[in-house]
């Protein structure tokens, strides 16, 4: 999915956060947005992953504008991320469930995305008891699982141990190379930056837009 | 005259326990109604209540902070005076008269369904409000609908909604001016542990009085170790 910012613009109150952005976010891309803080980078994907709709200019997906049948095809990940009180198993096949798949359909897929985390043995514990690196990593399993056509990654891999960190790397490579999806991650990491990201795009907030 | 008083206090509360553990058919009828009542009022104040203040919680609209100072005056709302409103509207010449629903059990229940609900509905708005929208934008983020959205945000505060219906139990079962005033506590019929206390103690009949305080006693030690137990689990959950 290509995602394309035409003259966005945001501001809280009388507070510019940043002015007349245009972006193209290609499609089998990993984007990387950079920046200081208070550059907008969150609010950016927050306005892309249309949780905020308070905002000028215009955003189009594969050229055409937010719709709810859009919200089934892309995904956001947290900074801090908020698992459901219920099993690992249940968090991951959430996405399936509430898409009406087929029990089999869900049970396979499951079952291999957690074979994939090699978090079997935690399958049947509650997801909001797990570390913090565990924790993303089923947040990202619980993303993927329904091969969103867009990822949004708001500094999912920030404060976990840097096992977990390669790991969520490859997961998110491997998911852009089988599939050709798109990916866009806010990152404060020079080195994933270069590793992970196709391009990178600076935020430099209301007083030099892009 | 101060120790014969005392003798006869303490000759009812023996009295009251003869009365509770040899089954007395009266007592336990009254104690029988009494959760019926208060039973079904919080089940289908919970069920209206819970879903329809979760889908407003999830809602930004200008009014908000109106909404809940309502909520919250409401929520002390004296129960005489839900009872009368009960009573106006049900009496013969009311507006729902030709039910001919006063002095009956489901008086009863609509009036501890209007007392308890404003307590579910500010306890539930508010927790909504603070918690709610986040989860349900997690709920978005993973492809869910606003039916989804608010089944999952009711699923993931059920405990503190639980917690909401059972202190709304304890308010209805506790209260005596509502049902009083709509159910008129007609022997065998619309009589309840709180009327019926009220009563006993106007006549200085102390057995029964004594025998009902201690089962209100006991259901209020049960609830608030039902909650006790429900939050020590979830603080290990």
């Amino acid at each position: 999915m290509e995602v394309r910012l035409e003259q966005v613009s945001k501001q809280y109150g009388s507070k510019q956060v940043f002015a007349s952005l245009n972006e193209v976010f290609e499609s089998g891309k990993i984007t990387g947005l950079v920046g200081d803080n208070g550059a907008g980078k969150s609010t950016l994907l927050r306005l892309i992953a249309g949780l905020d709709l308070d905002y000028s200019g215009h955003i189009y997906y594969d050229g055409k504008r937010l719709s709810k049948p859009l919200y089934q095809q892309m995904t956001m990940v947290f900074q801090t991320p908020y698992l459901l009180k219920r099993s690992v198993y249940d968090n991951i096949a959430y996405p399936l469930q509430i898409r009406h798949r087929s029990a089999a359909e869900i049970r396979q897929k499951t079952e291999a995305m957690i074979a994939r985390l090699g978090i079997e043995k935690l399958a049947d514990q509650y997801a909001h008891k797990l570390s913090g690196g565990e924790s993303q990593k089923v947040a990202l399993a619980r993303a993927l699982i329904f091969e969103p056509d867009l990822v949004l990654l708001d500094e999912p891999m920030s404060g976990i141990d840097a096992a977990s960190v390669r790991f969520m790397e490859e997961m998110i490579q491997e998911y852009v190379r089988e599939y050709h999806k798109t990916v866009i991650m806010i990152t404060h990491n020079a080195r994933q930056a270069q590793e992970l990201c196709d391009r990178i795009v600076h935020l430099h907030g209301a007083a030099g837009g892009k | 005259m101060g120790e014969r008083l005392l003798d006869y206090i303490i000759a009812g509360f023996w009295k009251a326990l003869e009365m509770i553990f040899s089954g007395d058919a009266e007592l336990w009828g009254i104690v029988g109604l009494s959760l019926r009542v208060s039973g079904s009022a919080i089940v289908i104040a919970a069920l209206v209540i819970i879903p329809l203040f979760t889908f407003i919680g999830l809602k930004s609209f200008r009014g908000e902070r109106i909404l809940s100072r309502v909520l919250n005056a409401l929520m002390s709302m004296p129960s005489v005076v839900v009872g009368l409103l009960v009573s106006v509207c049900l009496s013969r010449r009311g507006p729902f008269g030709h039910l001919q629903l006063m002095y009956t059990p489901t008086a009863m229940i609509i009036a501890q369904v209007i007392l308890v609900s404003p307590l579910i509905a500010c306890l539930t708005y508010e927790m909504v409000k603070h918690r709610g929208r986040d989860i349900q934008k997690l709920g978005q983020t993973l492809g869910a609908n606003k039916i989804q959205s608010t089944f999952m945000v009711i699923s993931e505060l059920k405990s503190e909604l639980f917690i909401y219906t059972v202190n709304g139990f304890s308010r209805a079962i506790s209260e005596v001016g509502a049902v009083m005033m709509v159910g008129g506590n007609i022997k065998g019929d619309t009589r309840v542990i709180t009327t019926t206390i009220s009563m006993l103690n106007s006549m200085g009949d102390y057995a029964m009085a004594f025998a009902l305080g201690m089962i209100l006693i006991v259901i209020s030690l049960v609830i608030n170790s039902i909650l006790y137990t429900y939050k020590e689990k979830r603080a290990d959950v």
